[in-house]
């Protein structure tokens, strides 16, 4: 029996293969081997499961989530209170926006402790720094969502920092919120950066970034003399 | 690096590769202990301290302490650094800096060395970045919730450590206003760009004390200099400047200073180092100063008839102008005995402070004369005079202050500087109000009728940032649209002010108390130039000439608006002006009429007889021949074809406009057939003209 059903579901990856290639997929991705690494190697998968599950909770989320000044709060309150496991998903798309921000620069200090920058990884660093600037971007659009007082304070705040940008500040500041106040206009546009813009970018530089990974392998621990 | 280097490296990575680990299963295991203690973190956070929600956004709650995400703080810290003009520095220079550094770390980090002691720099460097992010971000959670600031610090100096704790985090190591801002006010009450209200979170003397520290640079040193060892600046603030003239003036002889070794600061101090310390217990505000010293005779009203050197000149000499009426016809002798126990201090019952209250609170307000004598009082009562004088205020208040007091009185009489708050009420207001603020039909409700807003009942019971928030967010229960520009109306924070301080001139002697007897809003049946009459005058004028509203009558005007733009514009109103959308309460029809009605303003009526040439053939062109002249019957094109043509013809008797058919069709007189033109019939002026020409014996020219 046992034997029977090996071949079965082996005939089938056979018939997948043979139109898919992704038994080479498979193999280039996992069945490799990489030098001797320790823990802090884990910190950019742990980024990337992070991101995962903000991606989740994130679709989640706009379920039931209105990006309309009228209705914002009272959506993300009926999440958060009386949607079943709602406060597990708007918790853990909270709480992992910090995650990503603290395991992204934890990753970031071991590439640089470990000088994994270098040949031939520069490109994977630079979609790297882009990405940090991209996760702040999501913690700052984000950040507004809820429309509570913290949420339109802050963003009162930041749009007001970014008004000192030289030469481009007012228009800057203009095109952020739709208008010279944050207005019905600027909840949808902070709502589109965030889950439509930033995403797209986000997840083009990650795919980069993971096949430069996978293409060029992690980098060794740096001995001393090296 | 050049290739021989690369290719060792690869080289070397090879072997390290093969004396490594397969991804999978063992490195894949690792990772997946980490992502299940990341979860378990992430699910507790969730179940224990949860996502929090406030409430919902206020735009108007301005008292709101903003506090960024905690990944935002060190930006936020940082900007502490860099106040007023060199804020870029802390919000683009520096970041960027950072983010070019990091950036560009392959390409300026050339060598093969990897390990981190042999690039020092590189290390160094982030390892500096990172530590300032953190120590950023730790300084500005220990600062919360106060948004404090170390631009200005000055250890020990209670009112530098309050400018600090509550100024400096955003404005920096000084404040930069305009010339005559109310700053107690300012401070106390906020502003609607988004500074927060500090009256909840500071006293009176904290305030007071902030109010000139940030009007008097020096003040504070040289306070703490003089005073400062016995006295704390809260405790000085309050004093009546005329003491704290005396105190400066009289060393040991002024008696709280006697026995103190207080030496005789007036001879000791220029005469500008005194003024700046007077100026900096009694801050140059004049709002304040009106509040302190002249709100307990001349009330809370600030109503001024006069120019600003007489006013000057007043102050500073001071004296007698207060004309107290005799009580002795309106008070009996018990009463006026009891009374003058009262401003004795003798022991008096209840009925005293209610009597005190009933005929003398009225002028004297809250400060009750002293008499030095119960005789003296008696006197003084019954035969009135002027017997309160005004202190010499000249002799009492530096030149700082005066200019500032007689700025505020001037300004607040006259509605505020450059922009009058009475010509603001009169564009704004009046036409729902009244000019007197008596109220009158409501035009967005029909049945309606708006309360005066100048009883002395409405006016004291509402605070000046009441009516302010009235007028800048509008009352859309009642019609009353928003005014404020952050509310998307026409007036900004200063005009609001000027409008609400020509409002409180009232108060002294409200003109009215009761709501006008008012015309109903229009019938449905009134006619166009009726509505126009009733309604729209208020704002464009008996001839449209428009004191608030556009000129109706002035031909660009007529020319560059279509009659669909003024139908339109009437039915559907302009958003953010007193020009509603009066498609709600008048029908179509008026509407139409209305429009008619306005042409005729831009067609004033000729002088003289009118004749076909000049004034009658238009009309018919406009209004008749579309029909007329080419299906047959009376024909209005040429002068002959509207004498001679219709059935039966002539359809005008010149000099008889009675009997003139042509006339009696349009006036809806004729026994048969319907007004013409059918549906909209002429306006009253195109009647009125063709009348005038038919009386006038029908001239051709």
């Amino acid at each position: 029996m046992a034997n029977r059903k090996e071949t079965r579901s082996a005939r089938v990856g056979d018939w997948v293969d043979e139109r898919s290639g992704w038994r080479l997929a498979w193999s280039t991705v996992f069945i490799r081997k990489i030098p001797k690494v320790n823990w802090l190697y884990t910190l950019g998968s742990a980024t990337l499961f992070v991101l995962v599950i903000q991606v989740v909770t994130g679709v989640l989320l706009t379920f039931y989530y209105v990006p309309e000044p009228a209705q914002a709060h009272a959506s993300v309150r009926y999440i958060t209170h009386e949607l079943s496991f709602g406060w597990l998903i708007r918790g853990l798309h909270h709480f992992g926006a910090s995650a990503m921000v603290i395991l992204t620069i934890a990753h970031m200090l071991r590439v640089v402790l470990y000088g994994a920058y270098k040949y031939p990884r520069e490109i994977t660093w630079l979609t790297g720094v882009m990405l940090l600037l991209l996760v702040f971007s999501f913690g700052f659009t984000g950040y507004l969502l809820p429309w509570d007082q913290r949420a339109y304070w802050a963003s009162v705040v930041g749009t007001q920092i970014a008004e000192v940008t030289p030469f481009i500040g007012s228009w800057l500041k203009t095109v952020m919120l739709g208008g010279e106040e944050i207005s019905a206009l600027t909840l949808p546009r902070f709502y589109g950066a965030h889950v439509w813009a930033l995403p797209a970018i986000l997840l083009s530089l990650v795919g980069i970034h993971l096949y430069l990974v996978v293409r060029n392998g992690i980098t060794s621990i740096p001995k001393k003399d090296e | 690096m050049n290739e021989q280097e690369k290719e060792e490296y690869l080289e070397e990575y090879a072997e390290e590769k093969k004396k490594g680990v397969d991804f999978f299963p063992d490195i894949i295991f690792k990772d997946t202990l980490v992502m299940l203690i990341v979860f378990l973190i992430l699910f507790g956070l969730s179940a224990f301290e949860g996502a929090g929600l406030e409430e919902i956004a206020d735009p108007t709650d301005d008292s709101y302490t903003p506090k960024p995400e905690w990944y935002f703080l060190f930006l936020f810290q940082l900007l502490k650094f860099f106040p007023g003009n060199i804020e870029v520095v802390g919000v683009i220079v520096l970041p960027t800096l950072a983010i070019a550094f990091l950036a560009a770390l392959p390409w300026t980090d050339r060598s093969t060395r990897r390990h981190w002691s042999g690039r020092p720099l590189v290390t160094g460097v982030t390892a500096a970045l990172f530590a300032g992010g953190v120590f950023l971000t730790v300084q500005a959670l220990l600062e919360a919730p106060a948004p404090g600031g170390d631009a200005v610090t000055a250890q020990g100096d209670p009112v530098a450590e309050l400018y600090s704790a509550n100024c400096a985090g955003c404005h920096g190591t000084s404040v930069v206003a305009n010339p005559g801002t109310d700053f107690y006010r300012v401070i106390a009450g906020g502003t609607h760009e988004g500074m927060p209200a500090f009256a909840s979170d500071l006293t009176v003397e904290e305030i007071d004390s902030l109010v000139g520290f940030i009007l008097v640079p020096r003040g504070n040193d040289t306070f703490a200099a003089t005073c400062g060892d016995c006295h704390a600046v809260g405790d000085l603030v309050e004093i009546e400047p005329s003491e704290l003239r005396d105190a400066l003036a009289l060393g040991a002889d002024y008696s709280p200073h006697s026995g103190a070794g207080v030496p005789v600061w007036g001879e000791i101090l220029s005469d500008d180092v005194q003024a700046q310390l007077l100026n900096f217990l009694s801050a140059p505000d004049g709002q304040r100063l009106w509040s302190q010293q002249c709100a307990a005779c001349h009330g809370t009203s600030v109503a001024f008839e006069g120019g600003e050197a007489e006013l000057r000149r007043v102050v500073i000499a001071g004296g007698s102008h207060l004309e107290m009426p005799s009580f002795r016809e309106q008070l009996s002798d018990e009463e006026i005995a009891v009374l003058a126990g009262f401003v004795t201090g003798a022991e008096v019952g209840p009925e005293a402070a209610a009597l005190w209250t009933a005929s003398c609170f009225g002028c004297h307000g809250g400060r009750i004369p002293t008499a030095t004598s119960h005789a003296a009082a008696v006197a003084a009562i019954t035969t009135g005079g002027a017997h309160e004088t005004m202190p010499v205020w000249g002799e009492v208040l530096t030149d700082e202050q005066l200019d500032s007091l007689v700025d505020y009185v001037v300004g607040v009489a006259s509605g505020s500087g450059a922009s009058g708050g009475k010509e603001l009420y009169a564009q704004n207001c009046a036409s729902c109000h009244g000019a007197l603020g008596e109220g009158g039909p409501n035009p967005t409700r029909v049945g309606d009728i708006i309360a005066p807003i100048s009883t002395a009942e409405y006016l004291e019971t509402r605070d000046d940032r009441t009516l302010e928030a009235i007028i800048a967010q509008g009352q859309p229960n009642f019609g009353m649209s928003p005014f404020g520009s952050a509310f998307g109306g026409p007036l900004d924070n200063e005009q609001i002010d000027a409008i609400v301080a020509f409002m409180r001139a009232w108060e002294a002697d409200p003109p009215v108390d009761l709501p006008p007897e008012v015309p109903d809003v229009p019938a449905a049946t009134a006619s166009g130039s009726e509505v126009f009459a009733q309604l729209c005058t208020q704002c464009h004028g008996v001839e449209g000439e428009g004191p608030i509203g556009p000129s109706l009558k002035d031909e660009t005007w007529q020319a560059s608006h279509t009659d669909e733009e003024i139908f339109d514009a009437i039915n559907l109103g302009h958003s953010a002006t007193p020009m509603i959308a009066w498609g709600e309460i008048l029908s179509s029809a008026q509407i139409g009429e209305l429009v008619s009605a306005i042409r005729d303003l831009g067609r004033p009526p000729p002088a003289g007889i009118p004749t076909f040439e000049a004034n009658v053939l238009p009309i018919f062109e406009r209004s008749c021949n579309l029909c007329h002249g080419t299906s047959g019957g009376w024909s209005g094109s040429t002068y002959s074809d509207t004498l001679l043509t219709g059935d039966p013809s002539p359809t005008i008797i010149p000099g008889d406009p009675l009997n003139s058919r042509l006339l009696q069709t349009l006036n809806g007189t004729h026994p048969q057939g319907v007004v013409m033109p059918p549906g909209s019939p002429l306006s009253d002026l195109d009647v009125e003209t063709i009348t005038n020409w038919i009386v006038g014996g029908a001239p051709e020219n």
